[in-house]
């Protein structure tokens, strides 16, 4: 389904991605994990048509969509949760549900998805008035997951999730991202840094670092690697 | 108007307001495309200049109450337009090599160009809008104003209600308030930035217009005459919070009250500077505006 | 020939040429165009000191020039005090007034900063309408008295005619020149472009920017005044107008398309804009339309836009262009 080809990115003269390639395939779970400052985020940003992209491809579904304008990547159905929540703060819980759901012309099917998202979140259901400023981290956390979600994702993208997060709204983090998964077949990109959980789940897993691909296989195999496990797992 | 002794204060209270109003709207207009493009748009009482010349000539083809309300349709149909075409040519270009000088300088730019533009079609001689009711008075107990001035009161009112009808109900109103809350998030929910921009800086400069009318009806019409209302709408904007339309209306309300009775009280010459005592004020004591989060300066 | 003899020779072929003007032209309109330019120069100079080297957009820069020629009017004709004196002295007058804007200015940015300037200027210009004991108000004072005349020996300058102006003017700059280029070549000016560059690296390293930003706004602020003391004693008339913020308007715009943060950059948009200004006046007898300030408008937005780096920008490219083409 997504395809990145060489992809070079960088700001002003620093290279930030060097000749990256991957894919993510329908249907899979895709990991991809790196430490600070590896380039996950300039990746997603790249792909969601926020960051311009100097030399390479990146195809979905066979079409080309690199340094188109976000908007037109986002109506593809290509959405991004992006890193540390990004909820608009002066808007409502019910608002910013809302504003993931902007693409969409159909409103039933907006209608019964916010139905579905407030089952899966029944706090956001209770604070749906309430100003999403005021929104603890995790409950901003299940807002932007929710507000990716009303978008009819083809692709979610999703960029360190438990980032900043006690264990407890972690663990329930992941329940949800798994359930999203299980249940409704979503593809899923997903950017972390906790490993353990991440390859847990994932289908095929990628690490970047200092802007290349080091590493490519499945989830199993990686969270096998000694490498892998001295470097991320922290054994 | 006649002022009632006894009640001289509040009849000052009321002018205030009603000035007061018109500040606002031209400064809501100056808050938004603030909060949305973070552009100080030095040029926005130029936008007002030219809605009040719309009305002089709109007037002058259709007289009396009729012709004064389609001059402040025709007005925001024509500023609208003028804000959509500059945020296009001057603004945008800008937007991606960025810096503070850059913005104001250009605005700046524009603001010569438009007001000597105005005094090369228009000339220089003062021009007033006719009173469409004649002079009528209004006496609301204690106090009394025109019937006129009442009007421009109310229409300011409805202009303001009407947009916040659209931010808060409308989609690209909602779509506006998300781009000045967090652009990269509005990005990534679909929204088309430049059309956010486009939109802001129409809807804005829309505003201006009808608060030129507005304007031009209290006070005479002329090229220079932007100057004035955009410095004031930086007051109001940086009393009520740089991207606070609440705060822009609240402010507005605020600075026409304290011109109006400080002209009276305290001393008629320096009532222009009143607007600028209150910035200097305002942005020494909490920079923020009385609104505005701590966001800093 | 080594760069600093042609530097040297440069240098004084270009005073020579200066020093000869006045001989080869002896229209007095076209001399008391030079005059102005000269003094433009001096505020683009000083206006410049403030943007382009500390980033401070100073919109308030007029009313430096009308402190320096109302205190040097002032002083003239109420105390008798020697013109060549209250140049200075209106310098240092608008140098105070520059410190007590500084400090606000220090906590303020961008339009925050414009608008608190425009303020002050505003608020100074209404005080010189009113203050009418001491100002005459808006009427302005006039038959301020002319630069008395120097007496070297024998030889006795008067200072009468433009031509007369024309070198006083022409010292005036080079002088200003002169300190601003020791300013900034100086340790003081090293420091600043690397405050301009990266504030708080500078800060990391035990710089305090806000007495380097509090010194600039000063010196500025003199500069300014000098020109306004220059201006009073040529004009022979003050008005409160001088304080006015078309005035800063233009100084900017000559600034800016000039070339913003050079030191050849408001000499060249001073001059150039001062005598493209005389060019346009001229040519309203013709078309019968006033289109000055519409130019200036439109230029500067094409600059920002277009040519950034103002006609000093141009001509290096050019240059450059020229060079890499052989």
């Amino acid at each position: 389904m997504l395809n990145i080809e060489n992809l070079k990115v960088a700001y002003g003269k620093a290279v930030a991605l060097h000749d990256v390639s991957m894919r993510v395939e329908e249907g899979e779970l895709v990991t991809l994990l790196g430490s600070n400052g590896a380039g996950k985020s300039t990746l997603l940003k790249t792909i969601s048509g926020v960051n311009r992209a100097l030399a390479g491809r990146i195809l979905w579904k066979g079409q080309e969509i690199q340094n188109q304008p976000s908007h037109v990547v986002v109506n593809q159905g290509i959405i991004q949760v992006p890193e540390g929540r990004a909820v608009f703060p002066d808007l409502s819980v019910a608002e910013n549900l809302r504003m993931g759901a902007f693409t969409r012309r159909d409103e039933d099917g907006v209608a019964s998805d916010l139905e579905e998202v407030f089952e899966l979140f029944p706090r956001l259901k209770e604070r749906r008035q309430q100003l999403a400023g005021t929104l603890s981290g995790g409950e901003a956390q299940m807002l932007a997951i929710a507000r990716g979600l009303l978008a009819a994702p083809k692709l979610l993208m999703l960029d360190e999730p438990s980032l900043g997060l006690a264990p407890v709204l972690r663990e329930a983090i992941y329940r949800v991202i798994q359930q999203i998964y299980q249940e409704k077949g979503i593809t899923i990109l997903l950017v972390e840094q906790n490993a353990r959980w991440a390859l847990k789940v994932a289908t095929r897993a990628y690490i970047l670092e200092n802007g290349r691909i080091t590493m490519e296989d499945t989830g199993a195999a990686l969270a096998a690697n000694p490498d892998v496990q001295r470097a991320y797992l922290g054994h | 108007m006649v002022p009632v002794m006894d009640s001289l204060f509040l009849q000052q209270v009321l002018n205030g307001l009603i000035t007061g109003s018109v500040y606002s709207l031209i400064a809501i207009g100056l808050t938004m495309i603030f909060g949305v493009m973070k552009i100080s748009n030095f040029a926005q009482g130029d936008y007002s200049m030219v809605g009040a010349y719309t009305a002089v000539f709109v007037m002058a083809w259709v007289g009396g109450w009729l012709g004064w309300v389609g001059s402040v349709l025709a007005a925001a149909a024509v500023v609208g337009l003028l804000g959509v075409v500059t945020e296009r040519l001057v603004f945008r270009p800008l937007m991606t090599r960025w810096t503070d000088i850059d913005m104001i300088m250009v605005s700046i730019g524009l603001f010569i160009l438009l007001e000597n533009l105005a005094q090369l079609f228009f000339g220089a001689t003062p021009r007033m809008i006719d009173d469409p009711f004649g002079g009528r008075t209004i006496n609301l107990g204690v106090a009394s104003t025109s019937l006129l001035r009442l009007f421009c009161f109310v229409f300011a009112g409805v202009a303001i209600a009407c947009l916040e009808l659209f931010l808060n109900r409308s989609r690209m109103g909602v779509a506006i308030r998300a781009t000045s809350q967090n652009r990269f998030a509005a990005q990534l929910m679909g929204i088309d930035i430049n059309q956010v921009y486009r939109l802001t800086f129409g809807v804005g400069a829309l505003l201006a217009g009808v608060g030129g009318v507005l304007y031009g009806t209290l006070f005479a019409i002329y090229p220079m005459m932007g100057a004035l209302p955009t410095l004031k709408a930086f007051a109001v904007t940086i009393l009520g919070g740089m991207g606070n339309i609440r705060g822009a209306i609240w402010g507005g309300l605020i600075l026409g009250v304290a011109e109006a009775l400080g002209g009276n009280y305290i001393a008629m010459e320096y009532k222009q500077a009143i607007g600028f005592f209150i910035i200097i004020l305002v942005l020494l004591v909490k920079p923020s505006g009385l609104f505005g989060r701590k966001e800093g300066a | 020939m080594s760069a600093r003899l042609r530097k040297i020779l440069l240098w004084a072929a270009a005073l020579v040429a200066l020093f000869l003007v006045p001989h080869v032209v002896e229209d007095r309109y076209f001399m008391h165009i030079v005059v102005m330019a000269g003094i433009f120069t001096i505020l683009t100079l000083s206006w410049n000191l403030l943007a382009g080297y500390t980033g401070q957009l100073n919109l308030g820069h007029a009313a430096f020039y009308g402190i320096g020629a109302y205190t040097s009017a002032i002083l003239a004709m109420q105390t008798g005090l020697s013109p060549w004196l209250g140049l200075f002295a209106g310098g240092l007058v608008a140098a105070f007034f520059g410190l007590l804007l500084g400090f606000p200015a220090l906590r303020l940015s961008g339009p925050y900063l414009a608008i608190t300037t425009i303020g002050f200027a505003e608020i100074l210009r209404l005080v010189a309408m009113n203050w009418v004991d001491l100002t005459r108000g808006s009427l302005g004072l006039s038959g301020v008295p002319l630069l008395t005349p120097i007496k070297i020996g024998d030889f006795t300058m008067q200072f009468y005619f433009e031509r007369d102006y024309y070198y006083v003017v022409v010292a005036a700059v080079l002088f200003t020149l002169f300190c601003i280029r020791r300013l900034i070549g100086s340790e003081f000016g090293v420091t600043l472009q690397a405050m301009r560059d990266d504030e708080a690296g500078a800060q990391s390293i035990g710089i305090n920017p806000s007495s380097y930003k509090l010194a600039v706004f000063t010196i500025s602020a003199f500069f300014a005044g000098f020109a306004g003391g220059l201006f009073a004693h040529f004009a022979r008339l003050v008005s409160p107008e001088l304080l006015a913020l078309h005035n800063t308007f233009d100084v900017l715009t000559m600034t800016m398309i000039g070339g913003l943060g050079t030191i050849a950059g408001p000499i060249l948009g001073a001059v150039t804009l001062t005598f493209l200004s005389e060019a346009l006046r001229y040519m309203e007898e013709v078309i019968k339309i006033d289109i000055r300030l519409i130019v200036y408008g439109l230029l500067l937005i094409l600059t920002i836009l277009f040519m950034r780096e103002g006609l000093v920008g141009v001509i290096k490219n050019s240059w450059a262009r020229m060079k890499g083409g052989r």
